[in-house]
Parts: structure tokens; C-alpha cells; sequence
């Protein structure tokens, strides 16, 4: 059972395959965790149902219907902004271009999230009250 | 018979071995650190694979007029996405019983037939103005249900203060003791005509108790239930940590209300933070409902005794085990001041942050070193 004996045994072939193996398992990790979850996405949901996931990286306009009307949202170099809404305060308007977290139309009940799971962990907090 | 046949079966073995043992040079050994390195790449495989590890879910939904945020910590998606839309489901079960501007609702019920008859209400009704009659007793009268004649005097939106004779009009038309309930009856009922009751000031608080009750008997052991600033946390985090819970600057208000943009969430408007297990927080702020005429700020939280806006507080938090009673007791607290403020909590026992109009911040004993203050600009 001397593993140091066993090794002095194995051929260059033998090494050249555990190695490979053993690069092949790490990569199988990297590729889990790094490639399969796919880019941030953003989801735009309209009186309670998810309407649209479309990925932060194709610049694109596109609108949703609340209970008040329309509500559009403009997506271009992975941010996001709603131009159009027709709620009576327009707060979701003047919050601008995000990069992340999300903008809320109470009235139209419209919720537009960028997110992925990189946010859900790097959150300071849990929630906010107040 | 068998003996035999056992010891034969040994002898087979012993006299025609498959391999040789493990021997120095052997190729047995190749095997066998090829078999280890298989064996080591399963385990990575389903390492990486495996869907027990315990992770944290969050849905968001529009609810009571509100953003509604519940958070669970489970080991299979499919379960906690059943269980939040469970916790939703409730949350709006009780937004259908309790709406004031429904005509369908018990609430409007009540306040329909106020000064005519006592009307049937849900066990659930009952119990939030209960609990509702009991945070008014404790805070002088502070929190009131029965402010509904003069809240609808007020428009935040268009910015409409009320003149100040229908004020005192209305204001006769509101006292939490003349709002009678029988238990024994599940009833309710107002004594004069034109009394409004209006339970936005506790049936968040409530929903979110109920949403985790919801949650528990779908067996998720710990979560968060956010229904705007009234959150109730339980259990713990998949790391081991209690949740953590931001309280938001007064005077760095949101723009627009409830989540703003920017790395990690919302921490740009946290003063402070504290860490909640099996407790409930609520805050309630002069910054949320309000409009600002000739230099003067109007919000929601009006005092029952002059049907205008309470001066004393900024923002004012409170913690303990039930959501219904943070919810009702921060605006009842922040109608009181405080100096008042400290000792109802301190009578209480429950916990407290309280920041008044001058900014400054009041806390209770227990709760220093508890939570932990952010520097923000």
C-alpha cells in the first residue's frame, strides 16, 4: 500500500491521464457553476404574472399591459428604463436608467427585475423596512 | 451440504485468483488509483449536480397596494415556489377582507352600516381589530382604526390638505371606542353614522403573520414575508446567519417608493441594520404617504386628537414577535412622540428605533448593540 512505490511505477502515460482526468473534473465544476447559469436576465411581470424574461445584453424596447395601460420598457447597454407608463405619478419613469435591483409601477402593477444569482448573494440586506 | 459447497467455492477462489493483490508494481495498483480517481470524479459530479443543498427563493408580487416580498430557504424549487404562491394566496385572501376602497370587503360592510347595525364579520376581521382596540388602548388613542373620516379628507397624490373646519367636523366622527366588537357574535359594529374604519395601519402587519403561518404548514422552516416595510423573518439563513433586515434612512427617502437600483439592492438608503430571528420589525415614516405645501410636510400618519399630521418623529421602528402589533404600534408610536414613545415600548418590552424630527435617534435599552448603524453621506 506505499503510494509513493506505486507512483515510482506508473508510466508517463499513466500521469499524463490521471492529470487529464483530474482537469477534466475541475473544469466539469467550472462549467456547472460559471457557464450554465446563464447571463443576467430581466424580468418584467405585469399584474402578477411573469410576462417577459429577456437577457440585459440585446438592446430592445419592448411593452406590457397593466391594469392602468401600457407600460414600456427600454432596454440598451445592459440597463433598463420604463419611457412610457401611464400611472399618475410617473415615479417609475423618473427612477431613470438601472443597472440592477428593480423598478416597481404600483398603479399599473408592473415589476421590472434585473437579476441573477450573483445579486442574491452579494445583498448587504435581506430587506428593508420603512 | 452448503458448508461444503462454501469451502468448495473458497478453493475455486484460492487455487485460480482473478487478480493479484495489491502488489508493489503491480498493475493492480494502476487499477486501483483509477478506480480512486473514478470514484473521486463521481463525487465531484454529484457535487456539482446535486439539488439537496438548501437554497434561498424569492418572489415578488403587488398586493394591498404594496410590493410583497417572500423569501424561503428550501432545498427543492418546486416546493418553495409552492408554498410562497401559498403565502400569496393568504396575503390576498385577507387584502379581499380588509380593503377599504372595495365595496366587497368586511371593512366596507362595517362602514356602510355604521350607526344601523352590527355586521358578521371572518375570524380574521375579529381578530385584527382586536388587536387593533388593543394597540389603541395602549397608546392613549394614538392608533386609531376609526381616523377613516379624516384620512379621506387628505389627497397625497394631488397634494390636497383639507380645510380646517371639515377636519373638525370629521374629527367627532373618531374614537376607537365607539367601534364595538362581540366576540361571541364574530360582530362588529360602529356606533355613529359616517364613522370609517380604515386597518391600513395594522392589516399588513397581520397579512404578513399570516403569510408565515402559511409557509409553516407548507413546511418551509425559515423565510422572510415583506409586505412593504412590515417584515416578519423565522428561522435562519442557509449559511447559519439570522436575516438581515435594512432600515431606511428618513431623510434619504426612496425615488421612486420601495426599491431603488444600485449594487446589492437597496443598501444606499439603510441607516441601519439589524438582524431578526422569529421577530417582526415595521416602520413607519413620515416620508411614505406625504406631500410637501408651503414648507410644510403633510403625511399619512394624522393624529386622532387634531386630524393633522404627528410632528415629533421622522421615522419610528419597532420590533417584536408579531408583525400586526409592529405595524400598529410604529404608528401609533410615531403619532405619540418620542418622548411617550420610549415608555409605551419600554412598558411593551418591545424594542424600538426612533428617529426624531430632529434626526436624531432614540433606541430602547435592549436593543443597543443589536443593530449595527450605517454611515450614509
Amino acid at each position: 500500500m506505499n503510494l509513493n512505490g506505486l507512483l515510482k511505477r506508473t508510466t508517463i502515460a499513466d500521469k499524463i491521464l490521471l492529470s487529464i482526468l483530474i482537469l477534466l473534473s475541475f473544469s466539469g465544476i467550472i462549467f456547472v457553476k460559471k457557464v450554465l447559469p446563464a447571463s443576467r436576465t430581466v424580468q418584467i411581470e405585469a399584474n402578477g404574472s411573469l410576462v417577459y424574461v429577456l437577457p440585459i445584453d440585446k438592446d430592445r424596447t419592448v411593452s406590457v399591459e397593466g391594469p392602468e395601460g401600457r407600460t414600456v420598457v427600454e432596454i440598451k447597454n445592459h440597463r433598463l428604463r420604463v419611457t412610457e407608463s401611464p400611472c399618475h405619478n410617473k415615479l417609475c419613469m423618473k427612477q431613470g436608467w438601472i443597472e440592477s435591483g428593480a423598478i416597481v409601477c404600483l398603479p399599473n402593477k408592473v415589476v421590472v427585475t434585473i437579476g441573477d444569482h450573483e445579486d442574491e448573494i452579494n445583498k448587504i440586506v435581506d430587506a428593508i423596512t420603512g | 451440504m452448503r458448508d461444503k459447497s462454501k469451502v468448495e467455492s473458497l478453493k475455486v477462489t484460492k487455487s485460480n485468483p482473478p487478480t493479484p493483490p495489491f502488489t508493489k508494481g503491480g498493475r493492480g495498483g494502476i487499477t486501483k488509483v483509477l478506480l480512486f480517481t473514478f470514484y473521486f470524479l463521481l463525487l465531484t459530479f454529484l457535487c456539482a449536480c446535486t439539488s439537496h443543498k438548501e437554497r434561498i427563493y424569492r418572489k415578488s408580487k403587488i398586493l394591498m397596494d404594496t410590493f410583497v416580498t417572500i423569501t424561503v430557504v428550501s432545498n427543492s424549487e418546486n416546493s418553495a415556489g409552492k408554498a410562497i404562491d401559498n403565502a400569496f394566496s393568504e396575503i390576498e385572501r385577507l387584502e379581499k377582507l380588509s380593503n377599504f376602497f372595495s365595496s366587497e370587503s368586511e371593512v366596507s360592510r362595517i362602514n356602510k352600516n355604521a350607526g344601523i347595525l352590527e355586521v358578521k364579520v371572518s375570524p380574521d376581521i375579529l381578530d385584527i381589530l382586536d388587536k387593533a382596540l388593543y394597540v389603541s388602548e395602549k397608546t392613549e388613542g394614538a392608533f386609531d382604526v376609526t381616523i377613516g373620516p379624516v384620512i379621506t379628507l387628505y389627497d397625497f397624490h394631488k397634494k390636497i390638505k383639507p380645510e380646517e373646519s371639515a377636519v373638525k367636523k370629521n374629527l367627532s366622527l373618531v374614537n376607537y371606542r365607539e367601534l364595538i366588537i362581540d366576540r361571541n357574535k364574530s360582530a362588529a359594529f360602529l356606533k355613529k353614522r359616517g364613522m370609517l374604519i380604515d386597518l391600513g395601519g395594522i392589516s399588513k402587519g397581520y397579512a404578513a403573520d399570516k403569510a408565515v403561518e402559511a409557509l409553516k404548514r407548507n413546511r418551509i422552516n425559515s423565510g422572510l414575508v415583506s409586505v412593504a416595510g412590515d417584515i416578519k423573518a423565522f428561522g435562519l439563513k442557509p449559511d447559519g446567519k439570522p436575516w438581515k433586515i435594512g432600515i431606511r434612512n428618513p431623510r434619504i427617502p426612496p425615488n421612486p417608493p420601495l426599491v431603488k437600483g444600485g449594487k446589492g439592492g437597496f443598501s444606499d438608503d439603510v441607516m441601519a441594520t439589524i438582524e431578526l430571528n422569529d421577530m417582526a420589525i415595521s416602520t413607519s415614516g413620515d416620508y411614505e404617504r406625504c406631500f410637501i405645501l408651503d414648507g410644510k410636510r403633510y403625511h399619512h400618519l394624522l393624529s386622532p386628537k387634531t386630524g393633522y399630521p404627528a410632528e415629533g418623529c421622522q421615522s419610528v421602528s419597532v420590533i417584536t414577535k408579531e408583525c400586526a402589533f409592529t405595524d400598529a404600534f410604529a404608528t401609533g408610536i410615531f403619532i405619540l412622540g418620542p418622548g411617550k414613545g420610549l415608555k409605551v415600548l419600554g412598558k411593551m418590552g418591545f424594542d424600538g428605533i426612533i428617529v426624531d424630527s430632529q434626526g436624531k435617534v432614540h433606541t430602547t435599552p435592549n436593543i443597543r448593540g443589536k443593530f449595527e448603524f450605517k454611515r450614509t453621506s
